[in-house]
């Protein structure tokens, strides 16, 4: 297709002469026809592509992260009737749960998971049996990592300290990050 | 930072109101996933400037939370088994026991009202399991399903009251239902209450529930939306008893098909050989429909339907935005304050908060509830003390019944849209018979039966059992004759103007749901009367909230919004 000199081309989605953004792929077939279909094909497609990504993202993570028993988890909080049985006063196990299975430091944290002791008695009110001190262990250790490295924000291990929500094990390795 | 979770949670009712008034003309998928987006960068920048960097590194894995995979991977494997029961043969099985169950002393009628009941009956973690499995065998009951023995309108009644049975089944169901978000709560003070305290007041309201949705259907939804259900009447339905009916058999594969399909629900619900995933006794049961039946792995997935699923992914990541900017501690506050305002009080507030759900639809309860049940529990001695335990026991059943149900009625990618889908109607079609039932049947009985019955059997010191028994019957044929009396009123008012019949709609709305708010208020504070008006002002309310969000026309702009324009 030669190009005139001051007239602009104008390349429908069948013209098989445009230029190719991916092998198969012709640049205007996605994106010439913007104005009329930027509310509905091309967005639809991006926001698609951005729920199954997130849900690979959900079960990839505990898979990479070496805690896969959190994916298992259905979030129905019948581990939440441990209340006072927990020695440690976490109510909210399935939060501890969640933040696991996403690598969630400051939801982990903020629910009391640097102060389990692992000792397994809301594994009794799981409907499942889950592994929860397990799967709370692996990622106290993650914690603990993320800490070290940096990664966990100084206002979020600040508040843990005034709060009371750091477990014997752990209270060395936020003090040093403190400073 | 209490001004972003306003500004998120802004963000996110607004394009949900948009889209389901039409203003937004995309699918929901892409609606939930642009107010995720939108709440992240404002929550970025906020925490950018609040906190640094390193909080707003935090924000990703804080959204993916929202995330619940369970009601996700049961639907899919649901669906799954479906597919192999469908390429199997399964449901000509299915139509060759029906037929002699038609047959048999329960007849048609009894076999159907044993269909409809289904879902509530094997009570599985998520309705759509069973609703994928069973639609297509009831679609099979009208005329252009091949069997014809029901009419157009019947069909409607049978495939409706199935849904809203099924998208409510959630609720009561012991392997990981949404109801046990509710009971791990009571436990700190019930402690038996994860073994069910909130499970029988959800059944028993769910199946009363059912019932007024059929009649609701056939007297109301019916007249209200004429033209919006593409079923064809049986054009045989004159001399239906004299037309030869088809002859069904069904191959050997199909019955073990069947038998497959049966046992792995048993066993998902009744867990005989030890606590496992549903999700992974039902690949079990397709891996042996495979072996067993020939399927062929191409038939499994062409029984998993996408639409819900990603609908229901985008709902939990627009939910996890909203929690990670403070959104539904925004909710929170604002539900908190209604307390002060004159002719609400707290029996007023409640009265609201127990029909949020309802009110504000979306595709999975889980996802509200998971943020509100904690909001409701601090109502109690925990933090505010509005309710001693009693009541909180109270106020969660007749909240945790509302929230497992309002899948049903959400033009969000909610269960009711298979069974919309299934009879061929527009989207909203469902929505009116839903949210009535699930408000001013629902909510209210499911408060009388824990105040009445099951806080004396999970707190055994009443000794007026009989006599608490017979409370309940009382006020279930106080509140069902009232809301039918509604119906029927509402049937023979209705005309040829649709606005008008949407005005006496929403006029019915409101009457039901002061009845339903002053019934909850009584239950909590029995005989204060400042307390029964402001539960009934509250539900008042609610209900006109809830009646306006009920279309007044179909005629596909619904379709059209949730599709794009070019269907």
């Amino acid at each position: 297709m030669a190009k005139e000199p001051g007239k602009e081309i104008k390349h429908t989605r069948e013209d098989t002469e445009q230029p190719l953004v991916l092998p198969g792929i012709h640049r205007y077939q996605f994106f010439s026809n913007l104005k009329d279909r930027g509310w509905t094909m091309n967005l639809d497609r991006v926001a698609l592509f951005g729920v199954v990504a997130a849900l690979l993202a959900t079960i990839l993570k505990p898979l990479a992260r070496g805690n896969p028993a959190t994916i298992y988890c259905y979030e129905c909080r019948a581990c939440y009737a441990t209340q006072d049985r927990c020695p440690v006063g976490i109510f909210f196990q399935a939060e501890l749960a969640v933040a696991a299975r996403v690598g969630d430091y400051d939801r982990f944290i903020r629910n009391g998971g640097l102060k389990c002791i692992r000792c397994g008695n809301c594994q009794s009110y799981c409907v499942q049996y889950l592994p929860l001190p397990q799967m709370f262990g692996a990622m106290q250790e993650d914690t603990r990592e993320a800490i070290r490295r940096k990664l966990a924000p100084r206002y979020v291990l600040a508040r843990a300290m005034r709060e009371g929500l750091v477990g014997k094990e752990f209270i060395d390795d936020v003090v040093k990050a403190l400073g | 930072m209490e001004i972003l979770g306003y500004i998120t949670l802004t963000i996110f009712i607004g394009l949900m109101l948009a889209t389901l008034f039409g203003y937004i003309r995309t699918p929901v998928q892409t609606v939930l996933v642009l107010s995720t987006v939108l709440c992240l960068v404002v929550g970025g920048f906020f925490r950018y400037f609040s906190s640094g960097w390193d909080a707003v590194m935090l924000l990703p894995n804080e959204f993916l939370g929202g995330i619940i995979l369970h009601p996700i991977t049961a639907l899919l494997t649901g669906l799954f088994l479906a597919g192999g029961l469908k390429a199997s043969g399964g449901f000509e099985a299915l139509k060759v026991i029906l037929r002699y169950l038609r047959k048999s002393p329960i007849g048609l009628v009894g076999t159907l009202v044993i269909l409809i009941n289904l879902p509530v009956i094997s009570s599985l973690p998520c309705g759509r399991i069973l609703a994928a499995a069973l639609l297509p065998l009831l679609f099979t009951f009208s005329f252009e399903g091949g069997m014809g023995i029901l009419t157009k309108s019947q069909a409607i009644v049978l495939i409706g009251a199935f849904t809203r049975n099924a998208m409510g089944s959630c609720g009561p169901s012991p392997i990981g239902g949404v109801g046990q978000i509710g009971e791990g709560f009571l436990g700190s003070f019930f402690a038996t209450a994860s073994e069910g305290i909130l499970r029988a007041p959800q059944a028993f309201s769910l199946m009363l529930g059912t019932a007024i949705v059929a009649l609701f259907l056939k007297f109301i939804s019916q007249r209200l939306y004429p033209n919006d259900v593409a079923l064809r009447e049986n054009p045989f339905t004159s001399g239906a008893s004299e037309r030869e009916e088809p002859e069904i058999s069904a191959p050997m594969e199909g019955y073990l098909a069947l038998v497959i399909f049966v046992a792995s629900l048993l066993i998902a619900i009744f867990q005989p050989f030890g606590k496992m995933p549903v999700q992974t006794i039902l690949v079990a049961g397709a891996v042996l429909m495979v072996i067993v039946c020939r399927v062929r792995l191409n038939s499994l997935m062409e029984g998993i339907i996408l639409l819900p699923v990603t609908a229901m992914t985008a709902g939990f990541l627009a939910a996890g935005a909203l929690a990670a900017t403070g959104g539904f501690d925004a909710l929170g506050i604002i539900l908190n304050s209604l307390v002060g305002v004159p002719f609400l009080g707290i029996a007023g507030m409640l009265a609201i908060f127990v029909q949020f759900q309802t009110i504000l639809p979306l595709s999975c309860a889980r996802i509200l509830t998971a943020a509100l049940v904690p909001v409701l529990y601090l109502f109690g001695p925990a933090k505010f003390g509005f309710l001693d335990w009693s009541q909180l026991a109270i106020v969660m059943a007749a909240y945790i019944i509302n929230a497992t149900t309002s899948c049903g009625p959400s033009p969000l990618g909610g269960g009711g849209m298979m069974g919309e889908g299934t009879m061929r109607a527009e989207t909203g079609f469902i929505k009116g018979a839903y949210t009535f039932a699930s408000m001013a049947i629902m909510a209210p009985l499911a408060a009388i039966y824990m105040k009445f019955l099951n806080l004396s059997v999970f707190q055994p010191s009443d000794p007026a059992f009989v006599r608490d028994v017979l409370t309940i019957v009382q006020f279930t044929l106080v509140v069902v004759a009232a809301n039918v009396a509604l119906l029927a009123l509402g049937s023979r008012l209705f005309g040829p103007d649709q606005s008008r019949n949407w005005l006496l709609q929403t006029g019915g709305f409101i009457a039901a749901g002061g009845l339903a708010g002053g019934i909850l208020a009584f239950a909590l504070f029995e005989t204060n009367p400042s307390a029964i008006i402001q539960g009934m002002v509250g539900g008042m309310i609610a209900a006109i909230l809830i009646g306006v969000m009920a279309p007044k026309v179909l005629s596909r702009r619904l379709t059209a919004t949730l599709s794009g324009p070019e269907l």
